[in-house]
Parts: C-alpha cells; structure tokens; sequence
C-alpha cells in the first residue's frame, strides 16, 4: 500500500495525516460493504447488533472520525504545524464474553491502516473474528480486503497462553478490554518502552430523565438502549434516576415503559432471559422494590427508593426518584456513561457537578452505546498515530 | 404430620386435602415471611393448585428467606457449578422431621425396608462443615434409616474431576455383607464405580452375586458429554450382581428437600401423595396441561421458608392417564434445564 497524505483543518491549526491508502476509497469500500450486510446477520449476530454495525459503518460516520479528531477535511494549501503517521501495530485484548466492542474496535483501528493482532475472550463467542471473516468473504477485492486478510489476525486463547507476549512485544499500542486486573496483567507483559496502554476496564452507566420531559420516543430508546444487553452492558443503563422526581413517577415511567414494550423488544426473550425475568421479579418484590414484569417476563421494571438493594440478574431495571445531588452521590466508582433525557443538559451547574465526577460520557441516551474514537476519557484513536512537528 | 402422610406415596389421594394443606401453608409463609408476603400480596385463600404462590427456584440464590414461628438449625446449600451463588435453605426441626418420614416412605417404597451397609460416594470431610449441609450429603443422609452402618468410600485425596473408589474398604465391606445401599451422585457413581469396578478382577469377584441398591440423584449432562445412557450405566452398574439389583435414578432439588421423584417401571416420575407437579409455560405462566414448559413442584413439608411450593428451571411434561405401573399421583417426564445461553455485553460478567 502506498501512502496518502490528507489534509485537515481548524481554527487553530492545519494538519496532513498520513495513511496508507486513500481516504475516500478506504470508506467506500467499508459502504460497500454496508450495502452487502443489508441482507441479514450471519448466525453469530443479532439483529440489533447487526443494525448497529450497520449504522457504525455510515460512511458521514467514518469520516466523522477524521472530523472529531483532527478537524475539516480541506484542500487548502495552509501551511501545516503537524504530521501524523500511524503508530504501528495494534494488539486488542477482548473482552471475555462476547460484545460488538471487538468489531467496533477492528473498525476504528483499520482507519489508520495499522496491522492488528486480537484476542478474542477464550470463553466465549468471538463477535470481531465472526466480522472479520464476513467482511474478508464479501468484500470485492481491493486494498480494504486485501489489508483485512493479511494484516488482521483475530485469535482466541487463554491468558496464559504464551502468544500475550507475543502481541504484547510487537504492538507499538495496546488495548485492553477487561477487568483492572486483566489490565494490569497486560501492562506487565514484555513491551516497547514507547508503545501505549489503553485499559477500558469494568464500567457500569446509567439513564438520568427528567420525567415531565420525557416523550414516549425518548421511552422507547431507555427502553432499547437497556435490552441490547441489559446489564451486563458497560454503557447499558444500570438503573434510571428520574432526576428531581417522585416515586409516584417512578412508577409512571415504569408503567409507561411496559405499554411502550412492544415498540422496545417485539416477540419473545429467549427461555432463559423469561426464567430470569421471573426469578429477578419475585427477587425484586421480596427486597421492597414496586416490580412489574416486561411482556414475555422479558425484563423486571422495579420502581423504588434509592436505598433499596439493587435487585439481581441483568434483565432488571430500578427506576429511583432522587434529587441530582443524590444522583452523584451515588455514582459507583466505575461509572462511565451518563445517558440524559433531561430538559437542559448542558445547564453550567449540571456540567460543572459531573467535571468533578467520574463520569466519562455524557449523551443523550440515544447515543449511549456509540462507540467512537473517544472512549473512557482516553482520546485513544489520535493516540493510535504519531505527531512529526514541522515548523 | 400430614394425613397426606400416613399412606404410601403413591396410593390415590384426595386432591382437595392437598390444597387445603396447602393453603395453610401458604397463609402460615405469608404471616412469617415478609419477603413473601410482598411477592405474593393477596390474602385468599387459592381455589386450585394453579393458583397456590409460588417462589422461583433462583429466588433462594439471592434471598435467605425465613418463616418466623420455625426452629430455624442450619443451612442447607444446593451443589453449585463453576462458581455460580449455591441456593440456600434453611432447615427447621419440624419441617426435617416431616422431610426425613417422607424420604425414607418413599425409599422404602423402592428397595424395601430390611437394614444394610449405606456405602455413601462422597468424601467424609463434606459433613463437617459446621450449621451447613451440601445437597448430595442430605441426598445421602435421607437413606440413613434404612442403613445399618454408614461407610463414605470415596478415596480421600482424589480430585473432584476424578473421582475414585477406596477399593481396600469396599473389598472389607464386601467381605462381611451380601446386601447393600449405594448412594451417588449420578456422574460419581458412573466415574467411581461404573467405569471402575469391571477394571478391577478382585473387585469385580467379591461383587459378584450380591444384592445392591444404587439410589442416584443429580443431572445426566456430563454422563451425555460422555455418551454415557441410561442402559449402558445401568448395564455397568448391574453386571455380575444378583438379579433383585436394582438402580434407582430420582429427581429431586434442595428447594424441595425431602420428596423425590423416582423413576417407575414404565419410565415416569410420580408425585407422591404429599406433594404436586405442575407445568407452566415461562412466558405467560400459564398452567400446561400436556405440553412442555417449566416444572412447579408442591409439597406440604416446608414450615421453615417457603420452599413448599417452587417454580423450577427443570423443563418438564405432564403426561395425561394411568399409568400401568400402578402407581397414582401426577406422573410426568423430566426433559433437562432451561438452556443457557452466553451472556453478551461488555462489563464484568
């Protein structure tokens, strides 16, 4: 591949990034590929996965990426104050049960045309390899293709196994998708003294509304953007706090949410997601919790009091009444998106309170499970390329 | 005691006495458990089973429920695998009492009442485990009437995964008696003494022509992953003993402790006359009159916690009519677990 230089624009400064390959077609042929997927998840998917990967490959999206991180395209002959050129190798540690962050990721990282080498969780299903060999057997040949075959390698192994190392020694960045302990055991491997670490550790998020704001569109995505993976999502809503709000609206938006469910999860859970929604709604009741199942015993709506335990299983949602300072006092530690459907968000006293927090994202809820090349408060995807000054 | 109670299991019985029984349960759980009270609110009185509360089987992993007015003395844990919460049921001295007669009416009931060695497949250290008891040794323990000594004849030491024989203490046993009781968890009995006693000649020898009663509980599906069925275990565990063997598979779950359900001649389980068999269908909840869907299993034992009346995640089948093996009480079909899937997403799962 040879390389490109594409230039791009802000008030501040103008840069030329290069690649190898040219933007343009590296995106159309990803388009393509969009157009392909159009027909239907292979087995390893769901359809909500699939929507989303779809609606991640938008090539306005792609570009966004460039956009967000070094500015507007241009064909301006400004004089530049930067070079940026890809780091090298990438090495991605997955994490250990199958989410669609291994493909996002594979996506982000091809942008920047540097080898990748991932492990796949060696105790589950493996989304990104399942991606990666979808997207080598459809797309037409060409450089995306070609780069897909020869310079991605997608493995599943254990912790122990002696190829960690490996990855770890040749990647000039490596991302880790796990536990803190999962994280710090990478960093200990043998590696560059100038390769980068980016720990995503454990998180949790969840959904702040004001109740007299919310529409029933907004119901309707609180509901979708918890069922795609309930909690065991790290950017699903954990729980729902109605910001400023009473009990008697918790128990409004819990009812509202179970008439808007066949909008939310049409059809029917799996037997075990049923079996845990009964268990999760008896479970809930006895812990004081006012629970109502979702159709199918597809999910557990429990309104209540903050002070309630959290009620079991991933398909439960407690939906808790509480004044904004209760909400950031209860913050776990681990948080990372706040999810907003709130009459003024970026009201100064809101933002101001949660630059003190740890939050790491705050969107509306509708962008909750947006992956992108800003994640857990890193900048990780400018990271992934070197900075040559000219002056 | 139930009058239920004071016939064999598996003689006809009058349904209306059961939900009586039942209905006293209930009211005795609501009036002493608060956490059941708020799962089950409404106060009258059921006017069919169907209608009876009832808890999930996964409710006892994350509440320990209790019902005042018992003598609560220990708990009682469920077998857990890969590090999954054991359930937790705690034991009170009138529901052990009723637990222990029914047990031991129903084992009486398979392999007669005379006394024998109970040779116990498990490790002796697992009853010492101070107000705990793991649900293979209370599986275990409910033979104890019937048995004239207890030997645990695993050999010490062993690893779980591969369990084996304390061969020199069998031989011994052997040595002094012709009949014996044999308890094992399914895959223990098959990897301990199905697959080992034909390797050995000497133990094969002393086996040979004496009267056994394996009694096993547990599930088949590491008995599948080995291609292991009924027959063939069977087959292995009967080969060189005397024609009145028997081997007796019966399901059972610590969240009913104290009623099992064996296996009948003609291959069905039946609900003895203490307790009930109902089929839901685990999305609606609605009672199955033939067609597969979540087991619910009654009994009138439980005054401790409300474990008298549970929604399994066991998929089983009610099957209509008679049966020939003239046993009465709901006769059904176990079918396995509620299947599993991975759980995706992104946190530490």
């Amino acid at each position: 591949m040879s390389d490109h230089a594409h230039t791009f624009t802000t008030d501040r400064e103008t840069v030329s990034v290069i690649l190898p390959f040219e933007l343009d077609s590296w995106i159309a042929q990803w388009s393509s590929l969009r157009s392909r997927m159009i027909s239907g998840p292979p087995e390893e998917f769901t359809r909500d996965e699939w929507a989303y990967l779809l609606s991640f490959l938008d090539p306005h999206g792609l570009e966004d990426v460039f956009h967000q991180t070094f500015g507007r395209r241009t064909t301006d002959s400004a004089p530049l104050s930067s070079l940026y050129r890809p780091r090298g190798p990438a090495a991605i540690w997955l994490p250990n049960n199958a989410s669609l962050l291994g493909p996002l990721m594979l996506i982000l990282v091809s942008l920047t045309g540097s080898p990748v080498r991932a492990k796949a969780g060696s105790r589950a299903g493996d989304l990104a390899g399942a991606f990666h060999r979808y997207a080598v057997q459809h797309l037409a040949p060409g450089p995306l293709r070609e780069y897909l075959a020869s310079q991605v390698t997608i493995e599943q192994f254990s912790r122990d196994d002696p190829r960690n190392a490996e990855m770890s020694a040749r990647a000039a960045t490596r991302m880790i998708f796990g536990g803190d302990q999962a994280v710090r055991s990478v960093d200990l491997l043998p590696h560059e003294p100038s390769s980068r670490l980016f720990g995503f550790a454990d998180h949790r998020s969840e959904a702040w509304v004001h109740f007299d704001h919310l529409t029933d569109a907004d119901v309707v995505m609180l509901g979708r953007v918890f069922v795609i993976y309930g909690r065991a999502g790290c950017t699903s809503p954990a729980r729902v706090m109605i910001v400023d709000g009473s009990i008697d609206q918790a128990r409004a938006l819990r009812d509202r949410l179970i008439a808007l469910w066949p909008r939310i999860l049409p059809g029917k859970p799996p037997l075990h997601v049923a079996s845990q929604g009964i268990m999760g709604l008896q479970v809930a009741l006895g812990q004081g919790w006012e629970a109502q199942p979702a159709p199918n015993h597809s999910a557990v709506l429990a309104a209540g009091a903050i002070e309630l335990e959290e009620p079991p299983g991933f398909w439960a949602l407690p939906i808790i009444p509480a004044t904004f300072e209760q909400c950031l006092a209860t913050l776990p530690a681990n948080i990372q998106t706040v999810g907003h459907a709130l009459r003024d968000p970026h009201n100064a006293r809101y933002l101001t309170a949660i630059a003190r927090t740890p939050v790491k994202r705050y969107v509306p809820l509708a962008r909750m499970h947006h992956f992108g090349p800003v994640w857990d408060g890193w900048n990780f995807w400018k990271e992934l390329f070197e900075v040559v000054q000219i002056s | 005691m139930s009058t239920l109670m004071e016939k064999p299991p598996f003689d006809p019985r009058d349904d209306s006495l059961f939900l009586d029984e039942m209905n006293t349960l209930t009211r005795w759980h609501r009036e002493g458990c608060e956490p059941f009270r708020r799962m089950w609110p409404c106060e009258a009185p059921a006017k069919s089973l169907d209608a009876l509360p009832f808890v999930h089987v996964g409710v006892f992993k994350h509440l320990l429920l209790q019902t005042s007015g018992a003598a609560h003395q220990r708990t009682l844990l469920s077998s857990s695998t890969s590090g999954a919460q054991p359930s937790r049921i705690t034991l009170d001295d009138r529901s052990s009492t009723l637990q222990s007669a029914s047990s031991l009416s129903i084992l009486k009931a398979l392999v007669g009442n005379d006394l024998r060695p109970l040779l116990v497949l498990d490790d002796v250290a697992a009853l010492r485990q101070r107000g705990q008891v793991s649900a293979r040794i209370a599986a275990a323990m409910s033979l104890k009437p019937l048995a004239s000594e207890i030997q645990f004849i695993l050999a010490r030491g062993t690893p779980a995964a591969t369990p084996a024989l304390n061969v020199p203490l069998l031989l011994e046993i052997l040595s002094r008696h012709d009949r014996l009781l044999v308890y094992g968890f399914t895959s223990v009995l098959w990897q301990a003494w199905g697959e080992a006693t034909g390797r050995t000649p000497e133990l094969a020898a002393a086996l040979r022509g004496k009267t056994i009663h394996f009694v096993h509980s547990g599930g088949w599906k590491k008995l599948e992953s080995l291609r292991v069925d009924r027959s063939t275990f069977d087959a292995a565990l009967l080969s060189g003993l005397s024609h009145d063997s028997r081997v007796i598979d019966y399901y059972g779950l610590v969240e009913q402790v104290g009623v099992i359900f064996p296996l009948c001649s003609e291959g069905f389980r039946h609900a003895p006359r203490w307790s009930a068999v109902l089929v839901r269908d685990p999305y609606s909840l609605e009672t199955q009159p033939e067609e597969p869907g979540m087991l619910q299993l009654m009994n009138v034992l439980a005054w401790g916690a409300p474990y008298h009346n549970v929604l399994t995640e066991d998929m089983g089948r009610l099957i209509p009519g008679e049966c020939t093996c003239g046993w009465r009480g709901t006769r059904f079909e176990l079918l396995g677990r509620v299947p599993k899937a991975e759980v995706r997403g992104c946190a530490n799962v």
